[in-house]
């Protein structure tokens, strides 16, 4: 089952305007030019607590039925999931740990065999369901301003 | 423009702030239904702040983690916003962190 691309550009679309007020207030860059030209596919620039830059790409392919693929970058694209583009304290799969994150799931090549992709806005543990996109960038960019370093 | 109110020589002074969420901005006058506003006297501990900012936007979850920052500035919750110099529209955010898996 997929969801129509156009369905998908209209819900990222609409939550794009929370992510970029809360981006902007947090003093982050939201790249969502691919966006505006028709790709389900945007991008975000985290400082951690040593002020070095890691970028999240956000793909986000039959949003919003399932979760976007969450993966970090170099800046030119030719590179993209390698321990080195990761803070440190994140999973050493690598991998962004998280149900909203797609590459997570074991059916996606992660760790969880006990997560369904359709069940992706449920909380982990008593915490907050992270469910829309602002959100999923609020999350990251708490846990990388704690982070020192890189993964690799 | 931090508030004294006006006739009075006592209490602590009054700042207005501006938080802004995941799920959107805490103002004066947004959201336009909220039940409490961000007026606080300069005394008012951080985790105060944390606390309406969560009933506002109902982020009910003791378990997520909730970061009140200026910038990149991380606020101690048992801080007062005299503490850090906070003033009149002062943009803050919050900051929700949910659980590891």
């Amino acid at each position: 089952m997929s969801v129509p691309i156009e369905v998908s550009l209209l819900a990222i679309r609409e939550e794009l305007v929370a992510a970029r007020q809360y981006a902007t207030a947090a003093g982050l860059q939201l790249d969502a030019d691919p966006v505006e030209a028709g790709e389900p596919r945007f991008s975000v620039t985290f400082m951690n607590s040593q002020s070095e830059s890691f970028i999240a790409e956000f793909h986000c392919a039959d949003y919003p039925m399932y979760p976007p693929t969450v993966e970090f970058v170099n800046r030119d694209r030719s590179e993209r999931g390698t321990p080195r583009l990761y803070p440190q304290g994140f999973h050493p799969t690598p991998c962004i740990c998280m149900r909203y994150n797609r590459k997570a799931y074991s059916e996606r090549g992660g760790p969880h065999s006990d997560w369904r992709l359709l069940d992706w806005r449920l909380p982990t543990g008593n915490a907050h369901g992270i469910d829309s996109l602002a959100l999923m960038i609020s999350d990251l960019h708490s846990k990388i301003l704690e982070s020192k370093g890189r993964l690799g | 423009m931090i508030e004294n109110h006006p006739g009075h020589h006592h209490g602590p002074a009054i700042v207005h702030l501006r938080v802004q969420t995941p799920r959107g901005i805490w103002t004066m006058t947004e959201p336009p239904d909220a039940a409490k506003r961000p007026e606080y006297p300069v005394t008012t501990k951080i985790e105060r702040v944390i606390e309406d900012v969560r009933s506002v936007f109902k982020f009910i979850e003791n378990d997520s983690k909730y970061t009140l920052m200026r910038g990149t500035e991380r606020l101690d919750p048992q801080r007062t916003l005299e503490s850090y110099k906070i003033e009149d529209e002062t943009l803050l955010i919050l900051s929700v962190q949910g659980g590891n898996a």
